[in-house]
């Protein structure tokens, strides 16, 4: 862990806007990801670990007089949005709670969703290839063209997983990935990322759960707005 | 690309977009239909009017062109000119037999003095004829007529008992002759010889050459004597069909070449006083359709010395006031116009301008000692008009209204880009966590902008070609499905009432099951197929519904051409204003936040 961290919040500040009234909810966190870690955010709800996970993978944009997110030492915020687009979907792989796969899409077409949307210039057949390597890997292969609804949440969080590796990402950030399974299913989520783990992915974890937590490498804390290493 | 894939999806798996295709569609076929029928009338009224008029019409109100022979020659020697044919018009009361009444019936009619020969090479004449040959009832009442009038010729050469039974034969056949064919011709020539039958063919020419009775109506004359060519709705004894054909009441007993009318028209001096009526009786010849309801209901034809006569437009002797024993000079005859039909492919406003030209030298090659000149060009009572001009007061309001009916059926437009827009709006806001979702995986908001352009470009697409092809097909068999709302199939309301039961029976077995849809599903289909069931038996209890009526739209048939031209502008409209339509919702998609969007749910 001697090299530069390959993602870097610093200072990051977030006030939400309800009304008039103001939310503030970071305050000014800053975090190193160390390539090749596997970094988990523990905090309580609330305490906007979504929201620091969102700053960083370049979905929201912090505040303006917050500091910046750098990766691999670059500014993210100080790009164009089409810049910021592809760091979305070409540097960075996003697991979401809730799945998030799209309804319309079968479990095949919603894994190559990114490569489409970055108008991929390696051919289509390689993507596709890719694509079916990941579903395999995951245990999906025999369920290619069926829709998300057909699924378990535990199917549906893998071919979750296998859609944010398509592009081959350096850093994948899962926003609680267990947290709408139960338990068991939950560990072999977590058992599918410790193996892209072991592959040499950057895995960036948040949860609320201290047994989930030690499953990372390095575990910060986040309250009150603010990261506390340990 | 993603929005090719996603745009097919959300085609497939719902229902709403379809319903917006089907409704794209019905607007463009719609607007088709109105629009080309409207269209097709306009091109009837001109091309019927331009082969009814010619080209360019010289005219000279009611006094008439004086040497317009000599006009006409010069006109005729232009190579840009295929024929001139001098008119003389005015209006008249023309009196004729009253269908089943002794009472005659009147008739105030437009009538044209022509000189038939020029008039056929000006004017499709000869084909707007009606009867070419008489039917075989017309021939036989032609035959009884024959014989009736001349009853005493007949006789000659029958005994008492020869003649009472063949006064018996003649009045069996045409007392049965008003109702059902008889064999009258068969009966009478069996009864007599074969010379009588000659003689009494001899009687009137057509009986034995048919083909003069269109001969006739194109000379307008029998047996050397001036007569009628009337249009075909003039006379009451012509019963106008629904299919736009006409058919003579009384099993062709009113066939008006049977009969002799009266006409009457008031000549007028050279001041504008009326001077007496003058009256001709003259046989009517033949009958003429134009297609123009208009001319067919009040115009007729007479030679044109007849015409010339009966409105004192004929040569005349001019005589001193002071002395009438002195003759100064002849007063040319005259025409009220000349009608010119130009050489194929030549523009009427060219035409015009040659017509000019050659009106200036034939009024400028009149002798110094002309006792009546023809008007100059400058005078107003003078006019020189293409065909379309001369018209301007009928087909003008018909342009107009034409564009008054595209420019409110531009409203259909807006009621698309409405209907793209509701939809949209509402899909869009269905799918904004699916939005952030793409957004947060690297799409641009231009890229989710063109799902919803692309998606709107296919409803558009999809539903314009539809309607396109919907509104062809009605389009093109429009006089069919009029005649059929004027006489609905019995079998349509019989199915109807089939759907109805059956949609009665499955919503009683599926209510059972407590469901809300079937119920109102099943109650919706109950009283749409009742409703159309009984709406076609009310039809067919009032006779028919009939919307084109000739009377009002001047033409027997609908026009049933496409115009190209129009329903490709609509259809471009239709996909353009879906597009338009689906712009707020497409903005409205790729401003969405994609944390917002993602913690939806
Ligand atoms: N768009 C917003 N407007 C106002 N407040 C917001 C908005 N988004 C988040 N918040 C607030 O910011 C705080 C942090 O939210 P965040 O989702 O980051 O918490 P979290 O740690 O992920 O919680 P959880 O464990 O429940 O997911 C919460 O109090 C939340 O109410
Ligand atoms: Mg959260």
């Amino acid at each position: 862990m001697s090299d530069t961290p390959i993602l870097q919040g610093i200072d990051l500040k977030k006030t939400y806007q309800l009304g008039r009234l103001e939310v503030p909810v970071l305050h000014g966190a800053s975090i190193q990801i160390q390539a090749r870690a596997w970094t988990t955010i523990l905090g309580t709800s609330g305490s906007g670990k979504s929201t620091l996970l969102h700053l960083l993978g370049g979905l929201d944009r912090p505040d303006k007089d917050s500091g910046d997110v750098l990766f691999k030492g670059a500014s993210v915020w100080s790009r164009t949005n089409r810049q910021i687009n592809r760091y979305r979907n070409h540097d960075i792989g996003f697991v979401f709670q809730f799945y998030h796969l799209l309804p319309e899409l079968n479990i095949f077409e919603n894994t190559l969703l990114p490569t489409m949307i970055a108008g991929s210039k390696l051919p289509k057949a390689q993507n596709k290839a890719k694509a079916t390597k990941l579903l395999d890997q995951f245990g999906l292969g025999h369920r290619l063209s069926h829709r998300p609804r057909e699924l378990s949440g535990g199917e549906r969080q893998r071919a979750a997983i296998a859609r944010a590796l398509v592009n081959d990402p350096d850093v994948l950030l899962a926003d609680e990935p267990t947290g709408n399974l139960d338990e068991e299913t939950g560990n072999e989520i977590l058992d599918v990322l410790s193996e892209l783990y072991d592959g040499g992915l950057t895995v960036v974890m948040v949860t609320h759960n201290n047994e989930i937590a030690c499953r990372g490498d390095v575990v910060v804390n986040l309250r009150d707005g603010h990261i506390l290493e340990n | 690309m993603y929005q090719t894939l996603l745009t097919t999806r959300y085609l497939t798996s719902r229902v709403i977009p379809l319903i917006a295709v089907g409704a794209v569609a019905l607007c463009v076929a719609l607007v088709i239909v109105v629009v080309s029928v409207m269209t097709g009338f306009l091109d009837m009224v001109q091309s019927a009017g331009r082969t009814l008029m010619g080209d360019v019409i010289i005219s000279y109100g009611i006094s008439g062109l004086p040497h317009y022979g000599a006009l006409q020659e010069q006109l005729e020697a232009d190579p840009n000119i295929l024929g001139a044919t001098p008119i003389v018009d005015g209006w008249g009361l023309l009196r004729m037999p009253y269908p089943d009444s002794k009472a005659k019936q009147s008739e105030t009619v437009q009538v044209w003095g022509i000189e038939t020969e020029s008039f056929s090479k000006v004017t499709d004449f000869s084909s707007s004829l009606q009867w070419k040959t008489p039917t075989d009832n017309q021939r036989d009442w032609l035959l009884l007529d024959a014989i009736k009038k001349n009853a005493d010729e007949v006789r000659i050469g029958m005994d008492d008992a020869q003649w009472n039974a063949f006064v018996e034969t003649v009045n069996t056949a045409s007392s049965t002759l008003n109702f059902a064919n008889a064999n009258l011709w068969e009966d009478i020539k069996t009864s007599v010889t074969e010379e009588q039958w000659e003689q009494i063919l001899a009687l009137d020419e057509r009986l034995s050459q048919p083909e003069l009775v269109h001969k006739q109506g194109l000379a307008l004359e029998r047996n050397g004597k001036p007569g009628i060519v009337t249009g075909l709705h003039v006379s009451d004894g012509n019963e106008r069909q629904r299919d736009g054909t006409y058919k003579v009441i009384r099993n062709d007993y009113w066939w008006l070449p049977r009969f002799d009318g009266t006409l009457t028209m008031l000549p007028v001096d050279s001041q504008g006083g009326i001077i007496e009526p003058e009256s001709i009786i003259m046989p009517f010849v033949n009958e003429f359709q134009s297609g123009v309801f208009m001319i067919d209901e009040s115009r007729i034809f007479v030679p044109i010395a007849t015409a010339q006569s009966l409105l004192h437009l004929d040569a005349a002797e001019i005589i001193d006031v002071d002395d009438p024993t002195v003759v100064l000079g002849v007063d040319p005859a005259r025409a009220t116009s000349i009608l010119i039909r130009g050489v194929e492919g030549i523009n009427a406003i060219e035409l015009r301008k040659i017509v000019h030209g050659i009106y200036d030298e034939f009024r400028a090659s009149m002798p110094d000692n002309t006792l009546v000149l023809p008007p100059s060009r400058g005078d107003p009572g003078l006019s020189i008009n293409t065909w379309e001009e001369q018209q301007r007061s009928f087909t003008g309001p018909v342009e107009k209204e034409r564009e008054l009916m595209r420019t409110l059926f531009s409203i259909v437009y807006l009621v698309v880009a409405a209907l793209i827009l509701s939809i949209f709006w509402s899909i869009v806001f269905e799918k904004t966590r699916d939005i952030g979702i793409m957004r947060s995986l690297g799409a641009s908001r231009a890229g989710i902008v063109w799902i919803f352009l692309q998606y709107s470009l296919v409803i558009g697409i999809l539903g314009s070609a539809l309607g396109l092809l919907l509104g062809w097909a009605i389009t093109k068999n429009i006089n069919g499905i009029h005649e059929a709302m004027g006489n609905p199939p019995l079998a349509l309301a019989i199915s109807a009432f089939v759907f109805a039961g059956a949609t009665c029976v499955y919503t009683f077995v599926r209510a059972r099951s407590g469901m809300m849809l079937p119920i109102v599903l099943g109650s919706i289909g109950l009283i749409t197929f009742a409703g159309i069931g009984g709406l076609v038996l009310f039809i067919r209890y009032i006779g028919g519904l009939v919307i084109w009526d000739a009377s009002v739209y001047y033409f027997a048939v609908i026009p049933n051409n496409v115009d190209w031209p129009s329903a490709i502008v609509t259809v471009c409209g239709a996909v353009l204003f879906c597009v338009l339509g689906a712009l707020i919702p497409s903005a409205k998609a790729a401003d969405t936040d994609p944390v917002k969007a993602l913690r939806h749910e």
